[in-house]
């Protein structure tokens, strides 16, 4: 698993973005959180193995709010005495999340079938 | 992007804040969380990317790369520019003509539903010079329409006439102005309602002796100073005080009844004619008529109910023998005359749209064979295909904004003077105006002649042969052997249509002169004509009228600068006051054998103002009087056609329907009196400009007391300009009646001209359009041969270095140049010659054929063109071949 703290350019392909954002999508899920949240959030719950690069971050956030997956507003912080930029999912993100998360499913077993099935043959 | 920057910000700081909260000192906290955020202007680079990657964005990039591009070559882009807007402004122009009088839905409610009525005789439209629009049947005749048909909601019959109007003391002078006499119902078919006050009743409109009056909204304003207290105050009409009942909007456009009407009256006459409404009125045909049809029901069914009605009438009532019935839509009377001008006119500036599109095209194909270099570079340096195309695309839309905004503003100005010259008789062009219908007829024209004539320049210059554009030498130019050809072939093209629209505007120019000059039959210089009515009121008989009548005269002709001068009913070269004759020792015993004749009153000195010419006889003299038997004047086609040879002096005839038609007595406006015919004269054009000389009888009012109406018009021959002469002839007016309005004051050049009116108003547009046309044309070939010129140049300098002459240098360029136009010029003729049945039509005098014409268009063509090519070719002659082949 390649990490998503690898350089902004080489993230670019169709995998890793549409991983981030399904990512991204999924702890919105949640409730609203801001940029930093979100990215402690992944961090935290893969017990640091995913490390959410900022650049690619805030680009996602942006491309996300862009397509109207996530929708952004400007709130006071109830912890912090600071105003922050929350996102929250919409209707559409939330069809987005589990189109991504479908897809993700059919990935992951595919590649489980080649990385595992070979191995099954040898013993 | 400050949104984002603040974002990143509020990052920072809780990153920081984390930090610190792990014990980290606050400084190297700052320091860590920026580490842990990265670069962020990369950030703030991609983000920024993330919003702005619109397709709009390109556009608007090629948008600016192609404004770039047209900064750079302010001479292609001025000639194109304003080929287009040239082409766009004159075909937006004459679209919104016909979107005005053609296209755009009629200002009433339902207006499919309205039709007019007309009557027909023996199969021919009634009245068909008279303007057209009063062609409709009787009012009895309308009545039993209006009681036994299925098939309309309600019709009307109505008229106009000039009146002498005045609204009271301190009003300014009396005016003749039209009145239309109409039902209520009028109102009501068109859907309009009073902005105050009320609608005739049928009881006024039936009855003649209501005097009430309805007045437009402009004349409440003007006149009146929009008096919200008008209702009820009067105005003078033909001396008789009218009510003021109601104020109509501005709806009725003035194409309604070709005048504009600003008072109305009702329909049952208040004065002069007695009641309208009785048998004696059965054969009486040629008022305006307007009816609305039943929801659904279609036009052909309405006719046909009426010509079932017509013919049970015609069965019934001898006069109604041979009449019928025709309707058409109201929205059809609109355009009327104009319909046939309008499509030439329409063709015309088509043909200019094509040449303007050829021309463009013509210029695009240079200017990218010029810009292959370019091409060829950006193409190598990695741009694709479609984005070349695309690039091109773009230059394209911003030359038709370009050309289209210019153009609108072109069409605009045109519209404006179409507006402010439109010739009387044309009152659909009065109140032209460019609305949504037009601007998106602008906006379509506009995006797809460039794109389709951009287009194909565009792919060609796409097809870039990399290695040869670039391998070439830079200043040599290629072309592909087939982009060449096809500018030839458009400049051929352009050519064709110009050398089209030149004939045609040739023939029309001949054809108005040809009509201007037809034998009227009088001596139309020097002569003045007027119109002034004798109000009933005042002038109660004929007797009072005559004398009138003959003081003016008398008064008049005493007049310092005058020769003579006649009072009368008729003057060229139209005139439709119809009578059925009864001519001594031949009985007519079929109603289509009748002889008929248009009907003149006049005084003694008719002939001698008019320089109409006594073949033999004598004229009328002082001494015919209302006391001495009454004497007529007939024409050369009268004695023709009736009189078969025989001696007509002396001859006596009735004037009036044959007994055997049974006419209710005063049926029709025929005083049923009998004449000695005196003399014969010479014929006048009697039926308008394009027709023969009808048959025509003259005859004295003083001696015809019951048609001796107050309607009068003076004729005046005088030694100089006559219009010097209106003020003392209005003057003399005045002192015999201080309140008689003079008016329509023409004199008889400009009466012959009005009749011409549309046809001039057409040659002129198009004559304007044929110079813009070979304009069009002449820089088409001159951009041509320039290229020609431009490529051949090493040719022509090794051509010269070899012992060639510069004249024989030049020929080889002038050569191709005049090849190419008198291809164009032979399709050109072939191209008139199909065209040959549209234009028929509205030519008078003149073939559609017409040889010289036809050469001489294709000669003057030629000499553009030679002159187009020669400019270029001056070039050849300063070539110096050393010169230009070190070059290389």
């Amino acid at each position: 698993m390649p990490t998503m703290a690898a350089k902004n350019t080489s993230s670019k392909t169709d995998l890793l973005q549409g991983t981030l954002d399904m990512l991204i999508l999924r702890t919105l899920l949640f409730g609203p959180a801001h940029g930093h949240q979100i990215a402690k959030h992944i961090q935290r719950t893969t017990d640091d193995v995913l490390q959410v690069e900022h650049g690619s971050l805030y680009p996602a956030l942006h491309r996300m709010e862009r397509k109207g997956w996530i929708a952004a507003k400007w709130e006071m912080s109830r912890e912090r005495n600071r105003e922050f930029k929350y996102y929250r999912l919409t209707p559409a993100g939330r069809r987005q999340l589990s189109q991504e998360e479908s897809r993700w499913k059919q990935v992951a077993a595919a590649v489980a079938r080649v990385m595992w099935s070979g191995r099954e043959g040898e013993v | 992007m400050p949104d984002l920057q603040r974002e990143l910000e509020s990052h920072l700081a809780i990153e920081a804040e984390e930090q610190q909260e792990s014990g980290v000192p606050t400084e190297e906290a700052r320091y860590a969380a920026r580490r842990a955020l990265g670069n962020t202007t990369l950030i703030a680079e991609d983000v920024r990317a993330v919003w702005s990657t619109g397709w709009w964005e390109e556009v608007i990039r090629d948008l600016r790369h192609g404004a770039r591009a047209f900064r750079k070559n302010l001479g292609f882009t001025t000639v194109a520019v304003l080929t287009l807007a040239l082409a766009i402004g004159a075909n937006t122009a004459i679209f919104s003509v016909i979107e005005n009088v053609m296209l755009r839905p009629l200002p009433f409610t339902a207006p499919n539903q309205l039709v007019r009525i007309f009557s027909t005789k023996d199969g021919v439209p009634l009245n068909p010079n008279g303007g057209g629009l009063h062609g409709g049947p009787s009012v009895m005749d309308m009545r039993d329409f209006a009681q036994s048909n299925h098939t309309f909601q309600q019709m009307v019959v109505y008229d106009t006439w000039r009146k002498n109007v005045s609204f009271g003391a301190g009003q300014g002078e009396p005016q003749q102005m039209w009145v239309g006499l109409v039902p209520g119902a009028y109102f009501k078919i068109l859907g309009v309602k009073p902005i105050m006050g009320r609608l005739f009743t049928k009881q006024e409109s039936y009855i003649g002796k209501y005097y009430v009056s309805a007045i437009s909204a402009q004349l409440w304003r003007n006149q009146f100073g929009g008096d919200p207290a008008i209702l009820g105050k009067t105005i003078r009409i033909n001396d008789e005080p009218y009510t003021i009942v109601a104020v109509m909007p501005d709806l009725i456009p003035g194409w309604m009844e070709l005048k504009p009407v600003q008072i109305w009256t009702p329909f049952g006459f208040a004065d002069a004619l007695g009641d309208t409404w009785t048998e004696a009125g059965r054969g009486g045909r040629g008022w305006y008529t307007l009816g609305r049809i039943k929801p659904g029901v279609s036009l052909e069914q309405a006719q046909a109910d009426l010509a079932t009605i017509t013919a049970g009438l015609a069965a019934t009532h001898p006069v109604d023998r041979g009449i019928g019935v025709e309707l058409e839509k109201l929205s059809e009377t609109r355009a009327r005359d104009l319909r046939p001008m309008l499509f030439l006119l329409m063709g015309a500036v088509s043909l200019i749209l094509l040449i303007a599109c050829v021309n463009l095209a013509n210029l695009l194909l240079a200017r990218n064979s010029a810009r292959e270099r370019e091409l060829a570079m950006r193409t190598a340096l990695g741009a694709g295909k479609g984005r070349l195309v695309r690039q091109l695309l773009a230059e394209m839309l911003l030359l038709s904004m370009i050309g289209g905004a210019v153009g609108l503003l072109l069409a605009q100005v045109g519209v404006k003077a179409l507006t402010s010259i439109h010739p009387e008789g044309l009152p659909q062009l009065s109140s032209l105006n460019l609305d949504w219908r037009v601007l998106a007829f602008t906006a379509v024209l506009s995006l797809t002649t460039v794109l389709l004539f951009g287009l194909f320049p565009a792919l060609t210059g796409a097809r870039v042969n990399l290695v040869e554009a670039l391998k070439l030498g830079s200043r040599t130019t290629t072309s592909s052997s087939a982009a060449q050809r096809m500018r030839r072939v458009l400049v051929v093209t352009e050519m064709a249509m110009s050398l089209m629209l030149l004939v045609g505007a040739g023939l029309l120019v001949q054809s108005i002169y040809h009509l201007q000059q037809q034998r009227l039959g009088i001596r139309k210089d020097h002569l003045l004509t007027g119109h002034f009515y004798l109000p009933g009121v005042r002038y109660p008989d004929s007797g009072a009228i005559t004398r009138f009548c003959n003081h003016f005269g008398d008064n008049v002709r005493a007049l310092p600068g005058v020769v003579e001068a006649s009072v009368t009913t008729i003057y060229p070269p139209n005139y439709n006051w119809t009578q059925m004759l009864t001519i001594d020792g031949h009985p007519a015993t079929r109603a289509q054998d009748v002889p008929t004749t248009r009907f003149g009153l006049t005084d003694a000195h008719y002939l001698r103002t008019m320089g109409i010419p006594l073949i033999h006889g004598r004229d009328f003299n002082e001494s015919d009087s209302e006391a001495t038997p009454p004497v007529a004047l007939i024409s050369q086609e009268l004695e023709r056609r009736y009189f078969r040879g025989e001696d007509p002096i002396g001859r006596r005839v009735h004037i009036g329907p044959p007994e055997f038609m049974h006419m209710p007595a005063g049926a029709d406006i025929t005083d049923s009196s009998d004449v000695t015919i005196i003399g014969v004269i010479g014929d006048f054009r009697n039926a308008g400009l394009t027709s023969p000389p009808e048959p025509q009888i003259l005859v004295l009012y003083a001696q015809h007391p019951l048609v001796n109406y107050g309607f009068k018009d003076i004729v005046v021959r005088t030694t100089s300009n006559p219009q010097t002469l209106v003020p003392e002839i209005s003057r003399q007016l005045r002192a015999l009646d201080a309140d008689m309005p003079f008016a329509q004051v023409r004199t008889m050049d400009e009466v012959v001209e009005s009749e011409t009116g549309s046809q001039r108003f057409t040659t002129a547009l198009l004559a304007l359009f044929a110079v813009a046309g070979l304009v069009l044309a002449a820089v088409g070939i001159y951009g041509v041969v320039s290229f020609l010129v431009a490529q051949r140049r090493q040719e022509l300098a090794v051509r010269m270095a070899l012992g060639a002459t510069r004249t024989a240098a030049l020929w080889l360029v002038l050569k191709q140049g005049l090849a190419m136009a008198a291809s164009g010029a032979g399709i050109g003729l072939l191209g008139a010659w199909a065209t040959q049945k549209f234009i028929r039509g509205i030519l008078f005098g003149i073939s559609p054929l017409d040889p010289f014409t036809f050469a001489g268009g294709a000669f003057l063509l030629l000499a553009i063109a030679a002159i187009a090519t020669l400019i270029p070719g001056t070039g050849v002659m300063r070539l110096d071949p050393a010169q230009a082949l070190r070059q290389d």
